[in-house]
């Protein structure tokens, strides 16, 4: 699969814009990759999220991986400081994990699987 | 209302159902226009006929062939997306009604092929799944008319110009995937047709190069009139039965149209995705008799062409398109027609309007003024830009469109106001 490092980089462009966009003052990103997947680990502190903006969050982020849409639209995501591509990153994703509390704010846990894995 | 299972709005197969009925409406609504023989000759005629800029299937081949041919390749689209195990949302139906408004003037049964086979082929050298390419595959059908032009208009012996044609096809099509991921950020997604401005690109690269040969292309224009009674009822009923089915799927769907008006409607937006099926066919029909609507009130023509426009601005409204986003790029052609050398009901300037709303995001995030500058600049931008791709390109809007948001956006972002210090 072509770009695929440069996939995970934009996943986490876009997710430092939205957590930018909502006052976060503190971001830990984590990535790691092994032989069957990237695992990106995003904590944000200091964004200020309202409950039905953490559930949508959550549910633009659980659309699940669809390649043809991937294929087409990648290079937007993280691409633009005035609107999100949550969607996005949840079509270049296979598992999600979000938990959020406004003491410690909002950790996400994000899986690409390399091709064939799953 | 007991006669729709409501579940057909939740299931990927239910989705598929009322596409394919769409599909099949087109292609019955085709056999009552005309007897089966000259359906036959008329589509025989669509393909033989050089299909670039602009060529009204109508005004070649007759109501019922045009039909028939949309109504075929809406079902082979349909079909090739089924085959593929391709999820049915907001991107899928855009695809198709974007396939089907194009079956109307540019895009037939026969020249099609050749650019999916070059997106096929580049899977296959690239040694990764079909289906991840196959929206790029559909969609580059835009450049179709380059193969017909000239396998049947190149002038030499058709043991040249028929392996040319189809070579050039399939090379296009082979290019045309990284071309278009890439070019998608000189607009950021702010023109909704970014393979239209993908083609744009190549088009005029390869017509430049016929051009160098001596291999000229007349311009010139197919457009049929007087049928807007007929046309507007038939499309008056179908976009009101979207509705109708949206509704009854689920009641609350006109409540539900407010929460599709507050998005920008910028590239990814799909509204079946995140706020579903019912609502998106809602939307689609309410979108839809605008769009026929201003054909009537501009006094325009309802004919392949202007058809393919209203079905786009349909198909779109699954994938970004609302009222709200569209009405000022719609006033902003007006306005130029009061200005310029055109009228608002030329061919070309109908097209502008209608197409012109591939721009519809620029209202959506930047506000109705940006909208109404956006649809004023396109209206310029594309009359001048067709002679580049010799009319080659069929989403000729998506072309301009990807100039002018490319122009804007950076534009507008410089003197925006900053964010938060």
């Amino acid at each position: 699969m072509k770009h695929n490092k440069l996939k995970i980089s934009k996943i986490v462009d876009e997710l430092m814009n939205y957590f930018f966009s909502k006052g976060a003052f503190e971001m830990n990103i984590d990535v790691k990759e092994t032989p069957e997947y990237y695992r990106i680990c995003f904590k944000s502190r200091g964004a200020k999220l309202s409950r039905e903006e953490v559930k949508r969050f959550d549910k633009l982020l659980r659309y699940g991986k669809r390649e043809e849409m991937e294929e087409y639209y990648w290079f937007l995501a993280g691409d633009s400081d005035v609107d999100t591509e949550l969607s996005l990153v949840g079509m270049m994703t296979d598992e999600t994990k979000v938990v959020y509390d406004e003491e410690n704010g909002i950790e996400v846990i994000l899986y690409r699987y390399k091709e064939g894995v799953k | 209302m007991g006669f729709i299972d409501p579940e057909i709005g939740t299931t990927n197969s239910g989705r598929y159902f009322v596409m394919t009925i769409y599909a099949i409406v087109l292609l019955i609504f085709g056999l009552f226009q005309s007897s089966i023989e000259d359906i036959l000759k008329g589509l025989y005629r669509i393909i033989v006929e050089p299909d670039f800029l602009i060529t009204d299937y109508i005004g070649v081949g007759g109501i019922g062939a045009a039909f028939v041919n949309s109504g075929l390749l809406t079902l082979i689209s349909i079909y090739v997306l089924y085959w593929l195990n391709i999820n049915i949302t907001g991107s899928a139906i855009s695809t198709v009604w974007l396939i089907s408004g194009f079956s109307f003037f540019g895009k037939n049964i026969f020249n099609v092929w050749f650019i999916i086979i070059g997106v096929v082929l580049y899977a296959v050298y690239q040694k990764d799944k079909i289906n991840k390419y196959i929206y790029i595959g559909l969609l580059g059908t835009c450049l179709a008319p380059m193969v017909t032009q000239i396998i049947f208009g190149m002038k030499g012996p058709k043991i040249i110009s028929m392996p040319l044609g189809i070579v050039i096809g399939i090379g296009a099509g082979f290019i045309l995937s990284p071309l278009s991921a890439y070019l998608m950020r000189m607009h950021q997604g702010f023109n909704l047709y970014n393979i239209g401005f993908t083609a744009g690109i190549l088009g005029t690269v390869i017509v430049s190069l016929f051009k160098s040969y001596g291999f000229l292309i007349e311009s010139r224009i197919i457009w049929s009139s007087g049928n807007n009674r007929t046309l507007s009822l038939f499309l008056f009923l179908m976009f009101a039965s979207m509705m109708a089915i949206g509704l009854i799927l689920d009641k609350g769907s006109i409540m539900k149209l407010k929460r599709i008006y507050s998005y920008p409607g910028r590239l990814v937006t799909d509204f079946v995705l995140l706020e579903g099926f019912s609502v998106t066919l809602v939307n689609m029909g309410v979108n839809g008799i605008l769009g026929v609507l201003y054909i009537i009130i501009i006094g325009g023509d309802l004919n392949g062409p202007t058809i393919g426009g209203i079905f786009t601005i349909a198909g779109f409204s699954s994938f970004g398109k609302h009222a709200k986003n569209m009405l000022p790029i719609f006033i902003g052609v007006y306005l130029g027609s009061i200005t310029k050398i055109w009228n608002i009901n030329d061919p070309s300037i109908q097209l502008a309007a209608l197409f012109g709303t591939t721009l519809a995001p620029l209202a959506g995030e930047f506000g109705w003024k940006i909208g109404i500058l956006a649809g004023f600049l396109h209206s310029s931008v594309v009359l001048n830009v067709s002679d580049l791709h010799a009319g080659f390109n069929l989403y000729n809007n998506g072309f301009a469109g990807g100039i002018v948001a490319a122009v804007l956006v950076p534009i507008i972002e410089a003197f925006r106001k900053d964010e938060t210090k």
